[in-house]
């Protein structure tokens, strides 16, 4: 193909993923100019959001691609039912997501103590992420397997959904259920 | 039915996943935290211009996007056996520029979505403000995803790594580092001076 059509081919293809990401991650800044209200009950909250996100998109991402090869070859079964390979790949991205958050939390407390800057107490900041990454868990799960089957039976390769699928879902839900957490939490502390 | 051992399923075992996956985890977390501690500093900006809080998730995700598109091209081509980093290869520069277009239309969409949703709420920040602010750091985040992926895909794949287990964490992570501190830096230096 002539470098032409190679640009118009990209532009034409990525384009509308762009697009839907795009509103994915405007819903998402929405919630996070809400959050702001709730930072200087809790510092430490900003530091923790670019990284829970960047967790998502991470776990979420690799569970994504691994069912994706899967499929390719047919390893598993592109509906919900009890295959062992499935089973524990999703096993998996659960240890790590709530580990990870676990690691999170601490680590900003962490940072942000030997940087003299007062954070939140750790309990609190690890509260926070762990029940977020957990309510997200359920989300992301259920619908990226939704979504990545939905998509392989209508004759689309896993390859090129998981991405945008991973990125808009870990978006929204992930800024959605952080504030949800705050919420939960500041209800808890008080 | 009971869950099979790790030893039947090979790399499909949940103790193979976390042992694999979980360390690297880790180290990205530890990176992005940067960017965290950036946002943090940059409290005060936000509280006066609201509108730019907003603007954050799709200004870093658009990088990771844009990164893991071309990551993608490049490690597929790099499979085929069609290219070879030549800088004269012109079906390379073809990707990069598709790559500028789409920044180019999309940093825009997002500067006139978020423009309009100012005029709904108020706020002092113009049109032309949010386009220079948007348009700097969308097409500097471009050419920094732009050139994390080269780097990434050549760098794999002279280690002898398949690129395509590698360089989309390592684009979307690089990018979100950068690009937050790409964005308040430009936001800042245009707001404030």
């Amino acid at each position: 193909m002539q470098p032409r059509g190679v640009f118009w081919s990209i532009y034409r293809e990525a384009l509308p993923v762009l697009a839907i990401a795009l509103l994915g991650g405007l819903c998402s800044g929405l919630v996070l100019s809400g959050l702001l209200d709730s930072v200087a009950d809790f510092p430490g909250l900003l530091v923790m959001v670019p990284v829970f996100l960047a967790t998502r998109g991470n776990v979420y991402g690799s569970l994504g691609g691994r069912i994706a090869t899967g499929l390719h070859q047919g390893l598993i079964q592109p509906r919900f039912e009890w295959n062992d390979r499935l089973v524990n790949a999703i096993i998996a991205s659960v240890v790590n997501a709530v580990g990870i958050s676990i690691v999170i939390g601490s680590l900003s407390w962490g940072v942000l103590t030997v940087l003299g800057r007062e954070p939140a107490p750790l309990r609190v900041l690890v509260g926070i992420v762990l029940i977020a990454s957990l309510l997200t868990a359920a989300v992301m799960i259920g619908g990226l397997l939704t979504l990545l089957f939905a998509g392989y039976k209508a004759g689309r390769d896993p390859d090129n959904l998981v991405g945008p699928i991973v990125t808009t879902l870990g978006d929204v839900f992930g800024m959605a259920f952080l504030f949800l957490a705050v919420v939960i939490v500041e209800v808890l502390v008080s | 039915m009971a869950l099979l051992t790790d030893a039947d399923l090979g790399s499909w075992g949940t103790g193979h996943i976390v042992r694999t996956m979980f360390p690297l985890l880790v180290v990205l977390c530890a990176i992005v935290l940067w960017a965290g501690i950036t946002l943090e500093d940059a409290g005060d900006l936000l509280d006066r211009y609201g509108l730019l809080a907003v603007m954050v998730p799709a200004m870093i995700g658009m990088g990771g996007n844009l990164g893991s598109i071309l990551s993608a091209r490049l490690s597929t081509r790099l499979h085929l056996g069609t290219t070879t980093f030549d800088p004269t290869d012109r079906l390379l520069w073809a990707n990069v520029a598709a790559i500028f277009a789409l920044a180019a239309t999309i940093f825009t969409a997002l500067a006139v979505a978020v423009w309009l949703f100012g005029r709904l709420v108020g706020t002092p920040l113009t049109l032309g403000q949010l386009l220079g602010i948007s348009l700097l750091s969308g097409l500097s985040i471009a050419a920094i995803a732009v050139v994390a992926s080269v780097v990434a895909t050549y760098g794999s794949y002279r280690l002898g790594i398949d690129p395509d287990d590698t360089t989309i964490p390592i684009v979307t992570n690089v990018v979100d580092v950068f690009g937050m501190l790409v964005f308040l830096a430009v936001s800042r230096w245009m707001l404030v001076g």
